[in-house]
C-alpha cells in the first residue's frame, strides 16, 4: 500500500503483549499508544525490561501484539499472521540488531541481497554491490561474516536493511556490541544513511548521547511510555 | 518508498539461490543426513539388484538348469514304457541314472557320485570341459570326471579306472555342468558316462538305490509345466513320481533365493528404518543449527512457506546427492555379495543394472527423506521470528501438520515396501514390529526424563546438571534414546545372527559320526561285509539296515484312509508325502529313538503287518495307532497297521526313517543294505585305504560315503550361507553405526554450552567428563536390555523363522558386542568433548 506523507508511519492504539502460560501470563507491553510520523528519527531509551525490545518486535511485525490497533506504513498489522507481517515488512521495513544476526552461511554481499531478493527485485546482486560501497565494504563484498570485524559486521547489518529503500529503519541496541569509537561510526553511518533514503528511523538505546541526537525520545518503563518529548515539545509550543 | 513487488512467496527460482547460498559446499550439518539416505539407499539397491538379477538368472536359465523343461524322478526303478511314452508326447525326452558308487584306479579308491546320462544329454545347454571342449554325453567306456575325482583316483585324461565291474577311460576333465544346480547336495565327486555304464557294471540290480531321472524338452514351447505334471500325476496316481520344473529348477536354490530374499528384504528394511531415525535427527539437528538463519530470513521478510521452500530444497539435494551416491555404490558392491554368494546360487558376474530396485530403493530413499524431514521443517515454518530467536530455552512445539505429514510419508513407505514385496506378511510383520519398537523406546526416552525429573536433586552441582540435562525443556532424550536403541540393537542383531549360524554348524554338523556310510551292500554279504572290516579293524563299530524306497500312497482310518494323490495341497510338515522316501523294516527299536504311542512288535512277530511312524510326521498328517498306512515299493502296492509312533532324535548322524516296518510288511521286497562303519581313532590311513580297496573289490555294486569330506562340505556351505548372511546383515550396522554417531554429535552440540560455562564457573575437566559419563552411562544402561531385546528378537526371527535355524546364540559374545557398543558410544560421547576441555576457558567462550 503506497504510504503518503500525511499519515503517521507508526499508528499505535492500546498495544499489549502478554507472554508466558495462561497459568503465569507475564505482560509485557500495556496500553502503548504512539504515532511516529514518515521520516522522523526516534529514540526508545529504557532500563532493561521496561518493553522497550518487545515494542520494537510488534511495531516492526516480528511479534504479534496480543491486543490494540497497529498500522504501519499505511498497513493494518492487527490482523496480520505470521506470513502477513513477513510480507509487509519484505522490502519496507529495515531492521539492524545488536548481535548483527548476518547469516554466517553468505558473503556480506549475499547477506545484502538477501532480503531485496526476498522481496522479488530484480537487481538485487549490483545494489547490494552499491550499498556495500556505501557503507565503506566495497573491498569486503566476498567475505563471510566470520571473515569481517564486529564492526564490519553492522555495517553490512545496515547496508542489509537500507539497500531495499525502506520506509522505516528500527535499530536494537545498534552499537552495544562495539567499542564506544566504533559505536560512534556506526550511529553516524546510520544517521547517514537513513538521511539519503528519507526512511523513519527507530533507535532503541541506552546510551543517553545517542538519543539525545534523535528528533524525539521516548522513555519506557515497565510496559508503559512514562515520558515522550513530542509531547513536552507539543506542550511547549 | 520501497520498490517490493507484492509477491506472496517466493519463486523456486529465487529460494533455490537463496537455499545454494546458504548450503555449505561441504555439505556441514546434513552431512548424517546424507551417510544414512546413502546408507538406506545403498542396501536397498544392492540388495534389490541382487535378488532380481538372482531371480531373473533362476528364471532366464531354468531350463538349462534343470536339462530340461520338465523332469521326472524316481527311485530304484527306471520309468516303465508306458510312462516314458506318455512323457515323450510332450517333447524330446533324456533319461539316466544317478547313484553313489566306488572309483578305483591301482591302489586309489574313491567314493563318486555317478551320473549316467543318454545321448539326448543335455537336451539345454553344454557341458564344458577344462580343455575347452563343449560336449554332451559320453560315449561307450569313456566318462567325464570332476576335477576331484581325478585327484582322488590319481590320474590323468587318458587313463583308466573301474567302476563295478567294467573298465573306464577319463576321457576329460568336467570344467562346468549345466544342470549342476539341479542335481542338489553332493556326496561324492561327479562321474559322467553314458546311460547303459550302471547296468554293464552290476551297479543297477533290484534293490539297488538308485535313482532315474527323465527330462523333457516341450515340443510346444507354450506348454505349462504345472498342466503337464498335473496330467503325468492323473495318468500315473501310483508312480511316486517326484517332478521339477522349468520355473523351480532347483528347489534347493529356490529355496535358499526365497530365504535371502527375505532376509535380505528384512535387512534393507531395518536399514531403511534406522536409516529413517538417523535421517529424522540428521534433518533435526540441521534445522537446529540453522536456526538463528532461519529466524534472520524471517525478519528480513521470510513467509514460512519461504523457509519450507529454501529448506526443502536443501535436504532435497542432500537427500538426491545421498540418493545417487547410494545407488551407485549398491551397483557397484552387489558383484562382491555376488562373490560371497558364488557356488550357492546362479548369480551373474560382473555389475548388473536392474532398473526396477534401483528405481524403489531411490523413491524409499526420498520418501524415508521427505517423512522424516517434514516434522522438523513444518516446526521450523510455524513459529515467529522472535519466538526462533528465544526457542533456545523454549523448545518448538508440535505442528499438527507435521505429524499428519510425516504419518502419510510413512503411510506411504510402508504401502511401498508391502506392495513391492514378495512376502507382505513378513514385511508386514516387521514394519509392525519395528513400529511397535519405535513406540516403545519413545516411551522409554519419556521414562526416563519422568524419572530423572522425580527423583531428588543431588547435592552435586555436576550430578545435578547431568540429571537435569535428561528432562530440561529441549532436551535430546528422546531422540538420542530412539536412536541409541536402534543402533545398538543393530549391534546385537549381528552378534546374535553371527554366534547363532557358528552354533548351528556345530550343532548341525556332528563332531562324531560314522567314518562311512555304504549302500547297497547285497544282503547275502552281510557276513563278508563284517568280516572285511574286523579284519583290519578289529574294533570297528559296524551297523546295518534294510533299506528300500518307497512311496506313501494312502493313510488314515481304516476304511477311510486318504489317497494322496487326491490331495490337492500336502498338509504342512508332511514332507515325507512328497516322492519317494527311505524304508527299513526291523525286529526291535531302532537306537536313538522312543516309543511315545503304541507298543513296538515282539522280534518274532508274524501276523499282520505293521508300521512304526515318526511322531512328527503323525502329528502333520493326523495319523494315531490303529490307522493304516500303504505304501508303494518297486510299483507293488503293501497295507500296514500303525503299531506305535516314535520319536527321532534326528540329529544322531545315523539311519533314521520316518517309516519302520515289522519284518513281514516289506521283508520279501528286493533290497540291500545301508551301514555304518565307526572306525577306531588312528593314524593308519594306509590302513582305511587297503578297506576302502578291499570293500569295492569285495562289493563292487556298492558305494562308500567318506562322511569326513560330506561333513567338510556341509560345513563349507553353513559357513558361507553365514559370511553372505553377516556381509548382508553388516549394512544394517553400517546405518547404526551412522545414526549412533549422528545422535550423539548432534547431543552433544546441545551440551556445549553447558560445558563451557561450567568450564568458565571452575568445574575441572574431570569432573565435567565424569558428569557426562553419568548422563551417558544411564542412558546406556537402560538401552541396553532394550537394545538386547530388541536385537535378538529380530535375530530370533531370521535364524528361525527365515533360516529355520535352531536358535543357538552365544550369549556371551552377544553381551560383549554390546558392551563395545556402549564403551563405543560413551568413547564417542566423552571423546568428543575433549578439545573443548582441553582448551583454555577464555578461549572455550570464544568458540562457542
Amino acid at each position: 500500500m503506497p504510504v503518503t506523507k500525511l499519515s503517521p508511519a507508526i499508528s499505535a492504539r492500546n498495544l499489549t503483549l502478554t507472554l508466558g502460560s495462561a497459568d503465569a501470563p507475564v505482560d509485557i507491553l500495556r496500553g502503548i499508544d504512539l504515532d511516529i510520523a514518515p521520516g522522523e528519527v526516534v529514540a526508545l531509551l529504557g532500563p532493561s525490561g521496561s518493553g522497550k525490545s518487545s515494542l520494537m518486535a510488534v511495531l516492526s511485525g516480528l511479534e504479534r501484539a496480543t491486543g490494540g490497533t497497529l498500522t504501519v506504513a499505511g498497513q493494518d498489522f492487527t490482523n496480520l499472521d505470521e506470513d502477513g507481517l513477513a510480507e509487509a515488512r519484505r522490502g519496507r521495513i529495515g531492521i539492524v540488531l545488536q548481535a548483527f544476526h548476518l547469516l554466517p552461511t553468505m558473503t556480506a554481499a549475499e547477506n545484502v541481497a538477501t532480503p531485496m531478493e526476498l522481496a522479488g527485485t530484480k537487481d538485487a546482486q549490483p545494489r547490494s554491490m552499491a550499498e556495500l560501497e556505501a557503507v565503506g565494504l566495497g573491498h569486503r563484498t566476498g567475505h563471510y561474516p566470520t571473515q569481517l570485524s564486529g564492526g564490519e559486521q553492522q555495517r553490512v547489518a545496515i547496508a542489509r536493511a537500507t539497500a531495499p529503500r525502506p520506509d522505516l529503519i528500527f535499530a536494537d541496541e545498534p552499537t552495544g556490541n562495539l567499542d564506544v569509537g566504533t559505536g560512534e561510526e556506526i550511529v553516524e553511518l546510520l544517521f547517514a544513511r537513513r538521511a539519503e533514503t528519507g526512511a523513519t528511523l527507530l533507535i532503541i538505546t541506552h546510551d543517553r548521547s545517542l538519543a539525545e541526537k534523535c528528533e524525539r525520545v521516548i522513555t519506557m518503563a515497565d510496559g508503559v511510555i512514562v515520558s515522550d518529548t513530542s509531547e513536552i515539545r507539543g506542550a511547549a509550543e | 518508498m520501497s520498490d517490493a513487488s507484492a509477491t506472496t512467496g517466493l519463486s523456486w527460482g529465487t529460494a533455490w539461490l537463496i537455499a545454494r547460498r546458504d548450503l555449505n559446499a561441504r555439505f556441514r550439518g546434513l552431512r548424517l543426513l546424507l551417510v544414512c539416505i546413502f546408507l538406506g539407499t545403498g542396501a536397498l539397491a544392492a540388495i534389490g539388484t541382487l535378488t532380481a538379477s538372482i531371480e531373473r538368472e533362476l528364471a532366464a536359465s531354468g531350463q538349462e538348469l534343470l536339462g530340461g523343461d520338465l523332469e521326472i524322478e524316481v527311485w530304484q526303478r527306471d520309468l516303465t514304457s508306458d510312462e516314458q511314452s506318455a512323457l515323450g508326447e510332450y517333447g524330446e525326452i533324456s533319461g539316466g541314472y544317478r547313484l553313489q558308487a566306488m572309483a578305483s584306479a591301482g591302489d586309489n579308491a574313491a567314493p563318486v557320485e555317478l551320473k549316467a546320462v543318454d545321448d539326448k544329454w543335455p537336451l539345454y545347454g553344454t557341458l564344458d570341459l577344462m580343455d575347452g571342449r563343449e560336449t554332451g554325453a559320453p560315449g561307450g567306456t569313456e566318462a567325464w570326471l570332476a576335477q576331484g575325482a581325478m585327484d582322488r583316483l590319481d590320474i590323468n585324461v587318458g587313463d583308466t579306472f573301474t567302476v563295478g565291474t567294467v573298465t573306464l577311460t577319463a576321457a576329460g576333465v568336467i570344467e562346468n555342468e549345466p544342470d549342476r544346480l539341479s542335481e542338489g547336495f553332493q556326496l561324492g565327486p561327479t562321474v559322467l558316462v553314458a546311460k547303459d555304464v550302471p547296468n554293464n557294471a552290476g551297479l543297477i540290480q533290484p534293490g539297488s538305490l538308485y535313482q532315474s531321472k527323465y527330462r523333457v524338452a516341450f515340443e510346444n514351447t507354450g506348454e505349462n509345466p504345472e498342466v503337464v505334471e498335473e496330467a503325468l500325476s492323473d495318468a500315473f496316481p501310483n508312480a511316486g513320481f517326484d517332478f521339477r520344473s522349468r520355473d523351480r529348477a532347483s528347489p534347493g536354490a529356490d529355496r535358499f533365493v526365497r530365504q535371502m530374499s527375505d532376509f535380505l528384504t528384512l535387512v534393507g528394511l531395518a536399514a531403511l528404518v534406522i536409516a529413517g531415525i538417523g535421517i529424522a535427527g540428521g534433518v533435526s539437528s540441521y534445522l537446529e543449527a540453522r536456526r538463528n538463519g532461519i529466524a534472520t530470513l524471517k525478519v528480513l521478510g521470510a513467509s514460512s512457506r519461504d523457509i519450507v521452500r529454501i529448506y526443502s530444497l536443501q535436504i532435497a539435494v542432500a537427500a538426491l546427492i545421498g540418493s545417487a551416491a547410494g545407488l551407485t555404490v549398491g551397483i557397484l558392491i552387489t558383484p562382491l555379495l555376488g562373490l560371497a554368494l558364488e557356488g550357492l546360487l546362479p548369480v551373474e558376474s560382473g555389475f548388473v543394472i536392474e532398473p526396477a530396485p534401483l528405481l524403489l530403493a531411490g523413491a524409499y530413499g526420498l520418501l524415508v527423506a521427505f517423512a522424516f524431514a517434514a516434522a522438523p521443517l513444518l516446526r521450523a515454518r510455524s513459529f515467529p521470528a522472535m519466538a526462533l530467536m528465544r526457542s533456545r530455552i523454549v523448545p518448538l512445539s508440535r505442528d499438527k501438520r507435521a505429524l499428519i505429514a510425516t504419518g502419510a510419508g510413512i503411510a506411504a513407505i510402508c504401502a511401498l515396501a508391502l506392495i513391492t514385496t514378495a512376502q507382505p506378511l513378513l514385511s508386514g510383520g516387521f514394519l509392525l514390529g519395528a513400529g511397535a519398537a519405535l513406540i516403545a523406546l519413545a516411551a522409554l526416552g519419556l521414562l526416563i526424563q519422568y524419572v530423572a525429573r522425580k527423583i531428588p536433586r543431588p547435592s552435586s552441582p555436576l550430578l545435578r546438571s547431568a540429571l537435569s540435562n535428561l528432562y530440561r525443556p529441549g532436551a535430546p532424550t528422546g531422540a538420542l534414546v530412539t536412536a541409541l536403541g536402534f543402533g545398538l540393537a543393530s549391534f546385537v542383531l549381528l552378534a546374535a545372527i553371527q554366534s547363532a549360524i557358528d552354533g548351528n554348524i556345530q550343532s548341525r554338523v556332528p563332531q562324531e559320526a560314522p567314518d562311512y556310510f555304504v549302500l547297497d551292500v547285497p544282503r547275502d554279504g552281510e557276513e563278508t561285509f563284517y568280516q572285511v572290516i574286523e579284519d583290519r579293524f578289529p574294533d570297528a563299530g559296524i551297523r546295518a539296515v534294510p533299506t528300500l524306497r518307497g512311496a506313501i500312497l494312502a493313510y488314515g482310518a481304516e476304511g477311510d484312509m486318504i489317497r494322496v494323490a487326491d490331495l490337492e495341497e500336502l498338509p504342512e510338515g508332511a514332507w515325507a508325502l512328497r516322492g519317494e522316501r527311505g524304508l527299513t523294516y526291523a525286529d526291535e527299536l531302532p537306537m536313538g529313538n522312543r516309543v511315545v504311542d503304541g507298543e513296538w512288535w515282539s522280534a518274532d512277530h508274524n501276523g499282520e503287518p505293521l508300521v512304526s511312524v515318526d511322531a512328527e510326521f503323525a502329528e502333520a498328517v493326523d495319523l494315531e495307532v490303529g490307522d493304516m498306512l500303504t505304501i508303494g515299493i518297486l510299483g507293488v502296492e503293501r497295507t500296514a497297521r500303525v503299531a506305535n509312533v516314535r520319536e527321532i532324535d534326528w540329529e544322531s548322524m545315523g539311519f533314521n526313517f520316518t517309516l519302520v516296518f515289522s519284518r513281514n510288511a516289506i521283508a520279501d521286497a528286493p533290497h540291500n543294505l545301508a551301514a555304518t562303519i565307526e572306525l577306531p581313532e588312528s593314524d593308519d590311513t594306509g590302513l582305511r585305504g587297503e578297506l576302502l580297496r578291499e570293500l569295492v573289490r569285495e562289493f563292487p555294486s556298492s558305494s562308500v560315503i567318506e562322511v569326513g569330506e560330506v561333513l567338510t562340505e556341509a560345513r563349507t556351505l553353513l559357513e558361507q550361507v553365514g559370511l553372505a548372511t553377516l556381509a548382508a546383515a553388516a549394512v544394517a550396522v553400517l546405518a547404526g553405526l551412522a545414526v549412533l554417531m549422528g545422535a550423539i554429535a548432534a547431543a552433544r552440540a546441545a551440551r556445549m554450552y553447558d560445558t563451557v560455562v561450567l568450564r568458565v564457573l571452575g568445574a575441572s575437566r574431570r569432573q565435567i567428563l565424569a558428569m557426562q559419563l553419568a548422563e551417558y552411562g544411564l542412558i546406556a544402561a537402560a538401552l541396553a536390555v532394550v537394545a538386547l531385546a530388541l536385537g535378538s528378537g529380530l535375530g530370533w526371527v531370521i535364524i528361525t523363522q527365515l533360516f529355520e535355524f535352531d536358535w543357538l546364540p552365544a550369549w556371551g559374545e552377544v553381551l560383549a558386542v554390546l558392551g563395545l557398543g556402549l564403551a563405543m558410544v560413551l568413547a564417542f560421547a566423552l571423546g568428543g568433548s575433549l578439545p573443548l576441555l582441553r582448551a583454555k576457558p577464555a578461549q572455550a567462550l570464544r568458540e562457542l
